[in-house]
Parts: structure tokens; sequence; C-alpha cells
């Protein structure tokens, strides 16, 4: 008996991440088809609360800026999209629906900094699954409503096991979110950083900041710089990269020096903190990298040779030396599909060509299961 | 906090059980396929590009030759729908309940399907006579509208 009353006491403590689901599963459970379908408008305000919800507490950002609109957008059409395609009786309408799936996901592959992936996953999925699917279903025709489409096998049990998985993974994916990870530190970071002051907009454009608008910027700059470097998570990961024998250097901050210098303390260590993080999640990348890809180099170790700079850089750059922008990610390139292309054609060749035979053969196979038979004939 | 890698990984496992949900409760071959792939595109939206291990243009060459698998995976799959749909005469997913195991049960619908809307009446017209002119007065209409059934 403690072991349940411990077990409601933990999901109460989840309730955050629970009740999103809760209503989310209601929506969907109302949505799913029967012969007698519920008002379509309490599943949909159901699921218009659901994502309401999720997006305040479980998927909450700070700040407005193009990235997290677009990505709030490009999920939010996402999940409509999957909502539609699971609850909708005409599986003409659900085909649509996974198109609109898939053009959302491939915005978030987009903000993710995937083009090549996104303008695969558009021709591959939008263009020609969608279109095979439509084609299937042009020549397996239902006329009027059908057992196939009017109903559905278990819709409770259904809906309780998905979002069951939902809230496992979702439990899961919180643990690993913890404050500490190298990430959250450089967004905080970033966020402090950009609260600007005085000696930076001097010589670029005259404030027309009172002189209480200036210490009170100065004052949260200092607040959050303090925040920053005295975060539990900051002190674990420089006693883990200390232990991995890498070196940090102990930032502090004189809380007793006059303002301007409480602000330029601040700058200054917020920068090193920033130069510090980015290196160590450069480095963690790189080993992370190193361990998975066997084989970057050739036999010898040399490099490739390099054809010209058009066609990016080759694809045994080595990790440091390919182009990033301000923030440490790889700069959204051409290169990609430049170096994707190069790869291609260099080192991947027989696996394309593999891959090519094989959808040939593919293709012959699937022509054989669905021609027509006369009648009479063994299928 | 600014857009983390966590958001899209949350996104990508509800797209997931979405399409579980999905694959799980419906009826029809295609709707059930189309569900099995948002498991994968929720899957593939959080494993392929990856910001905490920034892209490799090494690793390029892996991802063409799972774009050509996912091709094949589409083409054979409605080859499949085609050839199931050829032997039951439906896209019923239950038909196809001997497949289960020894000791399940039968599932049988009990609640019968609404019946359908009636089909659309329309008057029926007598065509003219051959020969037969226009009416120069009200009593001798050439076409006689007549109501046989109420629509």
């Amino acid at each position: 008996m403690r072991n349940l009353a411990q077990l409601m006491q933990g999901l109460a403590g989840e309730w955050p991440l629970l009740l999103p689901l809760l209503v989310g599963g209601l929506a969907v459970w109302l949505l799913l088809p029967r012969p007698r379908p519920y008002p379509w408008y309490l599943g949909a305000l159901a699921g218009g609360l659901s994502l309401f919800l999720a997006a305040t507490l479980i998927l909450r950002t700070s700040g407005v800026s193009p990235e997290v609109v677009l990505f709030y957008a490009f999920s939010g059409l996402a999940l409509v999209g999957a909502g539609m395609l699971v609850t909708q009786h005409n599986p003409a309408r659900a085909a649509l629906s996974f198109t609109l799936v898939v053009l959302s996901t491939c915005g978030l592959f987009l903000l993710l900094g995937a083009p090549f992936l996104m303008a695969a996953t558009i021709i591959v999925y939008a263009g020609a699954i969608i279109v095979t699917f439509l084609f299937v279903l042009m020549l397996a025709q239902q006329a009027g409503l059908s057992d196939a489409d009017a109903r559905s096998r278990e819709p409770a049990l259904a809906t309780f096991t998905g979002f069951l998985l939902l809230a496992t993974m979702l439990y899961v994916l919180k643990g690993y979110q913890r404050p500490g990870t190298v990430e959250e530190l450089l967004g905080r970071t970033e966020a402090a950083l950009a609260l600007g002051s005085r000696d930076e907009m001097l010589p670029v454009v005259e404030p027309r900041q009172t002189d209480e608008e200036r210490a009170r910027n100065d004052r949260r700059l200092f607040k959050q710089a303090e925040s920053v470097l005295n975060a539990a998570g900051l002190r674990d990961l420089a006693r883990s990269a200390r232990e991995a024998g890498e070196e940090w250097v102990v930032v502090e901050l004189n809380a007793e020096a006059p303002a301007d210098e409480k602000a330029k303390q601040s700058r200054q260590a917020l920068e090193k903190l920033q130069r510090l993080l980015a290196d160590h999640r450069e480095r963690i990348s790189e080993r992370l990298t190193e361990a998975r890809l066997p084989g970057v180099d050739d036999a010898e170790g040399r490099r490739l040779p390099a054809m010209s700079s058009l066609s990016g850089p080759p694809p045994t750059t080595p990790f440091r030396e390919v182009r990033r922008d301000a923030a440490g990610r790889p700069e959204l390139p051409a290169e990609n599909s430049a170096s994707l292309g190069r790869a291609l054609f260099t080192e991947y060749l027989l696996p394309v060509e593999i891959g090519g035979t094989l959808l040939l053969i593919a293709t012959v196979g699937a022509i054989a299961i669905a021609q027509r038979r006369e009648p009479g004939r063994p299928a | 906090m600014a857009v983390t890698l966590h958001h899209f990984l949350v996104v990508g496992a509800a797209l997931f059980a979405l399409g579980l949900v999905g694959f799980l409760s419906r009826r029809n071959l295609i709707v059930m396929f189309l569900c099995a792939e948002m498991m994968l595109q929720g899957w593939r939206s959080t494993s392929s590009p990856s910001p905490a291990v920034p892209r490799q243009p090494a690793r390029a060459g892996v991802r063409a030759v799972r774009h050509h698998r996912r091709r094949l995976r589409g083409g054979v799959r409605g080859a499949l729908i085609l050839m199931l749909y050829k032997r039951q005469g439906s896209l019923d997913v239950s038909l196809w309940q001997d497949l289960r195991e020894a000791d399940l049960d039968r599932t049988e619908d009990e609640e019968p399907l609404p019946p359908p809307p009636p089909a659309e009446q329309y008057p029926h017209l007598s065509p003219c006579r051959p020969g037969a002119r226009p009416p120069r007065r009200r009593e001798e209409p050439c076409l006689k509208p007549s109501m046989e059934s109420s629509g």
C-alpha cells in the first residue's frame, strides 16, 4: 500500500507533464471514428486546450525570437495534422493530413539546420509516398460508409496505450533536461549578454536611456551573470571537466565594486564562460563523432584531395575546420548539399549504386505483386 | 530558454505516440500504414538531424542510402496493400482476423452502421413527342413533369 501511495504522490508531482497528456488523450478518444460519433467540436476544443497546455507547461521557452515563433508554428501544425490523420474517417483526408505533418516536420528539420534532409524528405514523402498512397486508394475503392472507415478497434485502450507511452518518454526526456546541460547554460549566457551595457552601445548609437534605466540594465546584467555563474550545474560541469583532464578557470564576481565595474566584470565573465562552454561542447561532440565514425580518413590516414572549394568542404574535413557561426553551430550551408553530393559520388558511390539496383528490383517485384490477374487464374 | 534539443525531442515523441494510437485503433489498411509512416517520421525528426552532434559531412552518404530505403518501403508497402485488398475485396483489416492467436476471441461489431442517406430523387420528365410544337396556350404544355415519388 505504501508503494501505491508513493506512486500516486509521484504522479501528482508530475502534474505539469500529465495534464496536457490527459486532455490530449481525451481529445483523441473523442475524435476517433465511431458509428455514432461524438460532436467534433468537443474533441477539437479538448485538442486545442491540450496543445495550449503543452506549450505552456512542457515546451516552455522564454523570449520571442524568430526561432521560437517558427518552432511553435511548425510543431503546432505537426501535432494538429497528426491528430487529424489519426481521427479522420475519410482516408483521402487522412493522406492529406499526413502531407501536412510531413511539411511541418520538414520545417523543424530546417530549424535544426538540415536543409538537405528537409528537401529530400519533402520530395520523397510529401511527393512520392503520398501520391503512391492516393493511387492505391483509387485502385482499392470503398463506396460510401464502410466498416473500415467508420469504426475503430478498441479506441479507449489504444489511446491509453499511446499516451501512456508518451508520458513515459516525456518523463525520461525531462530527466535529461535537468539544468546543467551545456546548451541551457549557453542559452542563459547568451540571454544575459544580450542585455547590453552602456559601454557597448555608446560608440554605436546614442542611447536614449535615462540614468535610472542604465543603472537598472546594469543591475540586471549583474544579476543574470550571478545566476549563471553560480548555477549548480556549472559547478558539476567544471568538476567533471577537471576529472576528464580539462582546464576550467573559476570566475568570481565582486559584489562590492561600483556599478560600472560590476557590469564590465559581468560582461567579461559571461564572455569567458561562453567560450569555455563552446569549447567544452565541441570537445564532447568531437569525441562522440570520432567514436561513431570509423574510417573517416583513407587507409593511410591521409585526407582525400580537396576539389574546388565550390563543392564544399571534403567529407574528411576535421571537425574544427567546418565553418561555424557565432553560436558554434555549423553554418547553414549550401555547403551541406554540396558536401553531401561530393560524398555521394566519391566515398559512397558503391552503396548508392547498390541502393539503386535494389530499388529497381523492388519496383519489378511491386509490379508483379500488384498485377491484375484474369479471373480463374490462381492469384 | 531558447529552443533546445529537448523541445524537438518532445515533438518527435508526440508524433510517434500519436502514430501508435492510430496504428492500433484504425481499421483501414491505408490509414494504418500512414500512421506507421508517421511513427517513422516522428522518430526521424529527432534522430537524423541532431544538433548535439553537429553534422559531419561524412555521414551524408549514410543518409543517402537511407533515402533509398525509404522509397523502397513506400513502394513495397503500396504493393502489399493492393495484394491484400485483392484477396479480400475490402480494405478492412478486421477481415484478416483468422490470423490472430489461437486463444483470442473474434471481435464482432456490435453497433450497426447508420443507414446510408437515401439517394436523391430527381423528377422524371417525359420527352416531347416528335414533331411537337411549343404550346400556344397554357393548357397544352409539352413537358409534363410528374413527381412519381416524394423527394
